[in-house]
């Protein structure tokens, strides 16, 4: 079964697949600081991965992807969103505790380690919307019932 | 004729939005000056306090995970469930396991 695509596609793939995550995980990580954020970033880490997807084949996919693996960092992401939204429940839920009297994640607005759960929130939203992509995708892939 | 009448109503429809969406009776498009403040009070609260309030410097971010944090909550809930729905249809059934 030869699903996979040719030599120079491969070669950009594999070039290109480190740079679309990095980008991406540059977009998580200052969501608090530039357009972007938990669901944009994500998508765009899914991206690499559905390129890997076409550009090595499904075979090669299905060796590296664990379904059980991507179904719990899935709902880790959603838990981490809650805990964080539940830092502050002191005073409310989503106070944002870490940035009015927390111990880290309030430095000077603009700078990295700032806006408290913010940060937090958008990892683990992008890693829910990365691995939730990437689940669906590979269900549709593995899908191929019109084979015969 | 039910189709004519779907058509129809699609028709009246469209009509009521593009009456409603024209500056001169309904909603106005490029708010400035007096309006803003008329119409975008809210707005105005965000860009003014967001960075104080919440320590972002991006106020749609500061919107989205602070002010209205349930919004993305359900966003993520939604996002969930589309998932698991997909990936539940998608499963193979029954008996193709069998063919193969």
């Amino acid at each position: 079964m030869r699903s996979d695509m040719g030599l120079i596609v491969k070669t950009t793939a594999r070039a290109t697949i480190p740079l679309i995550g990095i980008f991406g995980a540059y977009v998580v990580s200052h969501g608090h600081l530039t357009p972007g954020g938990g669901f944009q970033g994500g998508a765009t880490i899914a991206g690499a991965g559905i390129l890997f997807l076409i550009a090595f084949g499904f075979g090669e996919m299905k060796k590296r992807y664990n379904h059980h693996l991507y179904s719990v960092l899935e709902g880790f992401g959603g838990l981490v969103f809650l805990g964080a939204a539940m830092l502050g429940l002191g005073v409310a839920f989503f106070y944002n505790a870490l940035w009015h009297e927390g111990p880290i994640l309030n430095g000077q607005p603009g700078t990295l380690l700032s806006a408290g759960y913010l940060p937090i929130m958008n990892l683990a939203v992008g890693l829910k919307v990365f691995t939730g992509l990437i689940s669906a995708l590979f269900a549709i892939a593995a899908y191929r019932r019109w084979r015969e | 004729m039910k189709k004519a009448f779907g058509t129809l109503a699609l028709l009246f429809l469209l009509g009521v939005l593009l009456v409603v969406a024209s500056p001169s009776n309904g909603i106005k498009f490029g708010l400035g000056g007096e309006d803003w403040k008329t119409y975008r009070y809210t707005d105005e609260y965000y860009i003014q306090h967001g960075m104080d309030e919440v320590g972002g410097t991006n106020i749609v971010t500061d919107i989205v995970f602070d002010y209205r944090g349930y919004d993305t909550l359900g966003e993520a809930t939604v996002l969930f469930t589309a998932i698991a729905g997909a990936v539940a249809l998608l499963r193979p059934w029954r008996r193709d396991e069998n063919e193969e």
